[in-house]
């Protein structure tokens, strides 16, 4: 119905890519010295900033302590500047919380917290700017920033996100494609076990696509896991260097 | 890998506007489709060849106005870029989609380019230039690229409207030229006559589109955001317009598709009453409407109209039923139209224009058309192609331009081109190419069965007796018969072979592409145009060589079905009957049977037997599947079929009713069966995309009229299930009038509804079922040689034989496109059989028009009433299987009155009507018609009668009357007997009725 042609005859998209190919990524770690990590993050149009703090004892309520774990909490917001019309309310409406709570599991997958009991680890990501694929953003941007805070973890997490039209997956879509009624599916993954860490999907889909689809999403996040390993090396070459090591 | 660089777009929406910044990403390598290509491109698909002179790049603004010149196959080497690409696509998503279709139909020479996402041929928009110029912009450095990239081995052309453009890039590069199309017609096309009149047509078309003055005639149609909206929240309903064919000023009907509407009680039809209430939507448009008040609605008309009197009185309604008005319109489906143009003296003056002309559509159901042309007078009584382009609310008729010429109207050549015209039928002779694509078989060198193909295939050549049966004459036989005892004889064998059309027909060739197109093979009423070339329909396929069988193993005693089996076969037809032949054969009248006229008479007494012994068995065999499926409730439905006979000349010599014999339905028996086994094994390889034919239960409101009339001669008629209605229709039966029967089966056909392909994915599975037949699964296979359903078929059962030997199962294609291909087919077959009604029609026409209706016999016939109107009947005439209304009230109020003697004349009086008849009453007597009386009347070709041109009606009706032809008539009441002639009436047909241009204009002159 909606008149925008999400994927043309010649097999291009919208924005000139094919169906596999991903937005260009581009990320920095250790963008602030205050936070124990942080890594600033763009998928295309997409801009995240990722800090973590911790683990550091319980802050707050005491009672949520977890003995033989730490506790990782999230926060997602975004800036009012980060989409075309100004937002009212950064956080804390539902749609941010939700996305809160999907960090959360995704981290308390990836994260090894057994290793420090009784603590508790922040994640606070924003998004500045806007453009689809929001959760996958703040994943990867923060997965570098816990790993720049030097918490271990089993594995880098990725994600992205995958939408299917004309029987075909796209991986990595644009706001525009978010918005055109394709029905998208996020997933984070392990990509050296192949773990998922989470999987997302709130539209309807037949049966028999899901299998392709998510086959699709873990390629993307697989293409995003070297990315990242690529800047994390870089990240370390360039500290290395500083501290004459 | 990937470049990335951003594009600024600014965007408004709902009313705000809104910055939105979007990636745009180039890339250098994006394939050009030419074979001169030196960077080895990976085209796949489409490639331009490299022996052209020259290549063209439309501009985005051509592309946008002149897309029909383009579509022309002469022209070659165009490369459409994407810029222009999306220009099109914000003009509307119809046009987009003809792009779209012309670039990947393989017949014509096009490509496109996507100049936007090739890093060197890409020019961001510059801050303050207009859109136009940065378009013209980007399709000059997609030329210039396209040059450098084949390294100045082909010119390239580049068209464009814009005489600056042209000024300014033409000497830019020395191997681009930049013109504009009238130069580029007539440079490189100057013999493509159909090109520049159409250019010259829709060019004077735009020119006059700026000075269009501003009075309203309609609403403004609301915005497809807020009709979207509506149409969710149920404020709105969306549908198809349909124009009432009887009553086309006034009365149209938005037929709901079932899904679109949540609420049942919606689900019968909106009326949309006069021309301001349909705002615009022309016949067939997808359009939503808003439902009117309750105190507003009306109910439909059901008196007949005469002529432009009677439409005012508003008792001789029906019922109130919903009421609408057209908000807004979500899909033109315009097509072309055939139109004739007015005669000089009404229209012509009045228009303030006089190269502007309101053409009147052969379709009554359209508006008259507005178009722009200087031939008018030359054109004066031709058919001529339009299309429409636009409907501004200012406007009370749409514009449209003109497109080519067919003939004079009332000539047969011409009159069968409108017909396919209308329907949307498109049947160009085959092409070289897709001939060269078929196998050869000339008497020097006939075609012989692959050696290969011998090994792969069972081969029935020795051991079966195969035959086909088909009508006298009949040139594309597709289907055989076998059947024979087996071992011990407690076993049959039945076989069904089919021509194996797909072995000739590669999935994806160019014969393939034009037969999916064709999708069946027009049967007029004269003449018939091949869906596959006839190298193949008329000489290979017809059995001589491989066959798709179905055979299976019957017991013999109770005929139940022991095995089945699927396979591809080699079979030698031993005798080609004909029904006829047949029939004889199995009444044991002595028969000629052709091949065997050579045999000694030993041999050949021997051969007779057994062959009629064959034809018995499958007689029984047949007799017995038929029984079967009486059982679980299949209908006998009668249609209306009449042959016209034609001497050489093609002029019609008599019009002859089909004459059933037991042979044909022993025949469509066992292809009835052997649908549905295939059907069955399809439908269990491929439960999501085999393709089926299903028959839905008709909707019980429809049976009323045939419920009301089986009454009104004392049956009852059950339709709650079909089991139901074959027994009851079987009952049915008045001993003295076998008509009764005839015409109450006709009516039960009429409310049935449409048989359709579907693919199996696309319906629930208790949706498969075939009313009409009362088989739970349902497919063609019979037919591949004028089907296109019957290959694809084929196609799904060699995948799913291969996939029980093993093989990866790989289904022909997906749901989506096996549904599309349905919905495809679906469409066409109604188009052909509509072209095939009308052509009769055309032809009993012709049959009517050279009789005199006073002296010709053959002008009087008998009729039958079979509904009641509040002005008339309709009738039904049995030997020519025509039907039309009969007017009991003339336009000067006068009725029919009946005389002693049965003859009948105009009298003043008044007529009523009542449940199962009608009454008139005058002066000399009253005389009252029931249902299922006979009636003499005189049949009259109307165009013979009427004042030549003058309405403005002018030659449309030539066709369409017959079926209401019945104008000057003599009728006989209760007395059967007395067969005396009375009144006539003469009847002006006009295409439209009421304030039609010429009416209002006489009025006008009165007043002078």
């Amino acid at each position: 119905m909606a008149g925008l042609e999400l994927l043309s005859d010649q097999g291009y998209r919208l924005d000139g890519r094919k169906a596999t190919e991903l937005r260009k990524v581009q990320a920095r770690m250790g963008v602030f010295a205050q936070a124990d990590g942080s890594a600033y993050l763009e998928q295309g149009n997409t801009k995240a900033l990722a800090v973590v703090y911790g683990p550091h004892e319980m802050r707050g309520s005491r009672s949520r302590t977890l003995h033989d774990r730490a506790l990782i909490n999230c926060q997602y917001s975004m800036a009012t500047f980060s989409t075309a019309e100004r937002k009212r309310r950064p956080h804390g409406d539902r749609k941010s919380t939700e996305m809160s709570l999907h960090l959360k599991q995704t981290f308390e997958a990836a994260v090894m917290t057994q290793l420090y009991p009784r603590s508790q680890i922040d994640i606070y990501v924003k998004i500045l700017q806007s453009d689809g694929g929001n959760y996958s953003t703040c994943v990867n941007a923060a997965t570098l920033a816990v790993i720049d805070a030097g918490i271990p973890m089993r594995d880098y997490v990725c994600a992205c996100t995958v939408g299917f039209v004309d029987e075909t997956p796209l991986a990595d879509l644009c706001y525009a494609e978010e918005s055109g009624g394709v029905s998208s599916l996020a997933l984070a993954l392990l990509p050296r076990g192949g773990q998922i860490a989470l999987l997302q999907m709130d539209a309807r889909l037949h049966q028999d696509h899901l299998e392709t689809l998510i086959e699709a999403a873990m390629t993307a996040c697989k293409g995003v896991s070297k990315v990242l390993d690529e800047v994390v090396r870089q990240h370390l070459q360039e500290v290395s260097v500083l501290t004459g090591e | 890998m990937i470049k990335t660089e951003k594009t600024l777009h600014l965007k408004s929406c709902r009313g705000r506007t809104v910055r939105v910044v979007r990636e745009h990403y180039l890339r250098e390598r994006v394939p050009c489709c030419s074979s001169l290509c030196q960077a080895d491109c990976d085209h796949d698909g489409k490639v331009l060849p490299g022996d052209l002179t020259h290549y063209m790049v439309p501009d985005a603004a051509v592309v946008v106005d002149f897309l029909e010149i383009l579509e022309f196959r002469e022209l070659q080497g165009v490369v459409f870029t994407q810029t222009a690409c999306q220009a099109l696509q914000s003009k509307g998503r119809r046009y987009y989609n003809r792009l779209r279709s012309l670039v990947k139909d393989p017949r014509h020479d096009c490509v496109l380019f996507a100049n936007e996402f090739q890093e060197y041929s890409y020019c961001p928009r510059e801050k303050g230039e207009s859109q136009d110029k940065w378009m013209t912009r980007c399709v000059y450095s997609a030329a210039v690229w396209y040059y450098n990239h084949l390294a100045g081995m082909m010119n390239i052309v580049m068209i464009t409207e814009d005489q600056e453009a042209v000024a300014q890039y033409s000497s830019l590069n020395s191997g681009v030229f930049v013109i504009s199309i009238q130069d580029y017609l007539q440079n490189f096309w100057p013999e493509l006559q159909a090109a520049h009149e159409l250019y010259s047509s829709i060019s004077q078309v735009l020119q006059e589109q700026e000075g269009e003055d501003s009075q309203k005639e309609f609403a403004e149609h609301l915005p497809a955001e807020v009709l979207e909206a509506g149409i969710k929240s149920g404020r709105y309903i969306q549908g198809t317009l349909n124009v009432s064919k009887h009553r086309v000023q006034n009365e149209a009907f938005i037929t709901t598709e079932g899904l679109s509407t949540k609420n049942t009680d919606m689900s019968s039809d909106v009326l949309v009453f006069g021309g301001k209430h349909r705002n615009r939507a022309v016949h067939g448009d997808v359009v939503v409407v808003e439902l009117l008040p309750k105190s507003e609605w009306r109910g439909r008309t059901t008196s007949l109209t005469q002529g432009q009197g009677d439409e005012k009185n508003e008792d001789d309604e029906s019922s109130a039923m919903p009421t609408g008005r057209v908000v807004g319109i979500l899909q033109r489906n315009w097509r072309d139209y055939v139109v004739t143009f007015p005669t000089r003296d009404g229209t012509q003056n009045q228009s303030r224009n006089s190269q502007r002309i309101l053409a009147i559509p052969w379709d009554r159901r359209i508006p008259k058309i507005r178009i722009s042309t200087q031939q008018a007078e030359a054109l004066q009584d031709h058919r001529v192609v339009v299309r429409m382009d636009s409907w501004e609310s200012t406007s009370l008729y749409p514009n449209g331009h003109s497109v080519r010429v067919l003939g004079r109207a009332g000539e047969l050549e011409t009159e069968v081109q409108t017909i396919l015209i209308e329907n949307c039928i498109h049947v160009p002779p085959f092409s070289d190419a897709q001939l060269r694509e078929m196998p050869l078989n000339s008497p020097e060198k006939p075609w012989k069965v692959d050696p290969v193909q011998v090994r792969r295939r069972r081969d029935l050549r020795a051991t079966h007796l195969v035959f086909s049966i088909d009508p006298h004459g009949c040139e594309d036989v597709d289907d055989t018969l076998s059947v024979r005892r087996l071992g011990d004889g407690t076993l049959l064998e039945l076989g069904v072979h089919i021509a194996d059309v797909t072995h000739f027909v590669p999935e994806g060739s160019l014969t393939d592409l034009e037969a999916r197109t064709r999708a069946t093979t027009y049967y007029l009423a004269d003449r018939r145009y091949d869906m596959l070339p006839a190298v193949l329909s008329s000489d290979l396929c017809s059995l001589l060589g491989g066959v798709d069988s179905v055979m299976w193993e019957l017991d013999a005693q109770t005929l139940a079905v022991n095995k089945v089996w699927f396979g591809r076969t080699l079979i030698r037809s031993s005798y080609q009957l004909h029904y006829e032949l047949a029939q004889a054969l199995l009444n044991g009248e002595p028969a000629h049977v052709p091949e065997l006229a050579q045999v000694a008479s030993e041999d050949k007494d021997a051969k007779l037997a057994e062959l009629t012994h064959a034809l018995e068995m499958l007689t029984h065999i047949a007799r017995h599947l038929r029984a079967q499926r009486d059982r679980g409730g299949a209908l006998e439905l009668e249609g209306v079929e009449v042959r016209a006979q034609l001497d050489e000349d093609r002029n019609i010599t008599a019009l002859v009713p089909r004459q059933p014999l037991e042979v044909h339905e022993t025949v469509a028996e066992c292809m009835i069966y052997a649908n549905h086994w295939v059907a069955r094994k399809i439908q269990e390889s491929f439960p999501s995309q085999a393709l089926l034919r299903r028959h839905p239960p008709p909707r019980q409101e429809l049976f009323s009229q045939l419920v009301e009339t089986a009454k009104a001669q004392g049956f009852s008629v059950d339709t709650r299930t079909n089991k139901a209605l074959a027994d009851s229709l079987d009952q049915a039966v008045d001993l003295q009038d076998p008509l009764v029967n005839r015409l109450l089966r006709m009516m039960a056909t009429q409310a049935m509804s449409q048989a359709m392909y579907f693919s199996t994915g696309a319906q629930p599975q208790d949706q498969y079922y075939h009313y009409g037949l009362a088989l739970d699964r349902y497919t063609h296979f019979t037919s591949p040689i004028r089907r296109y359903a019957d290959i694809i078929v084929h196609r799904l059962l060699i995948a799913a034989i291969a996939m029980d030997t093993g093989a990866e199962p790989k289904a022909p294609g997906s749901n989506k496109e096996v549904e599309e291909t349905a919905h495809h087919i679906n469409s066409k077959n109604r188009a052909a059989q509509r072209a095939q009604n009308l052509s009769m029609a055309l032809f009993q026409c012709l049959y009517f028009k050279e009789k005199d209706p006073q002296t010709d016999p053959r002008c009087v016939a008998d009729a039958v009433i079979y509904a009641v109107r509040d002005n008339g009947v309709l009738v039904f005439i049995p030997e020519y299987g025509v039907k039309g209304p009969v007017y009991l009230r003339n336009k000067e109020g006068q009725v029919v009155s009946v005389g002693p003697d049965g003859g009948c004349d105009w009298q003043s009086g008044s007529v009523r009507r009542h449940h199962d008849r009608i009454s008139t009453e005058s002066a000399s007597g009253s005389a009252t018609f029931r249902l299922f009386d006979h009636i003499t009347v005189t049949d009259q070709e109307p165009a013979s009668r009427r004042p030549g041109g003058h309405s403005g009606g002018g030659r449309g009706q030539l066709v369409q009357e017959v079926v209401q032809e019945a104008v000057r008539l003599v009728q006989e009441a209760q007395q059967r007997e007395a067969r005396p002639r009375l009144s006539k009436e003469e009847r002006e047909f006009s295409q439209s009725r009421t304030p039609n241009l010429y009416s209002l204009l006489e009025e006008v002159r009165e007043l002078a």
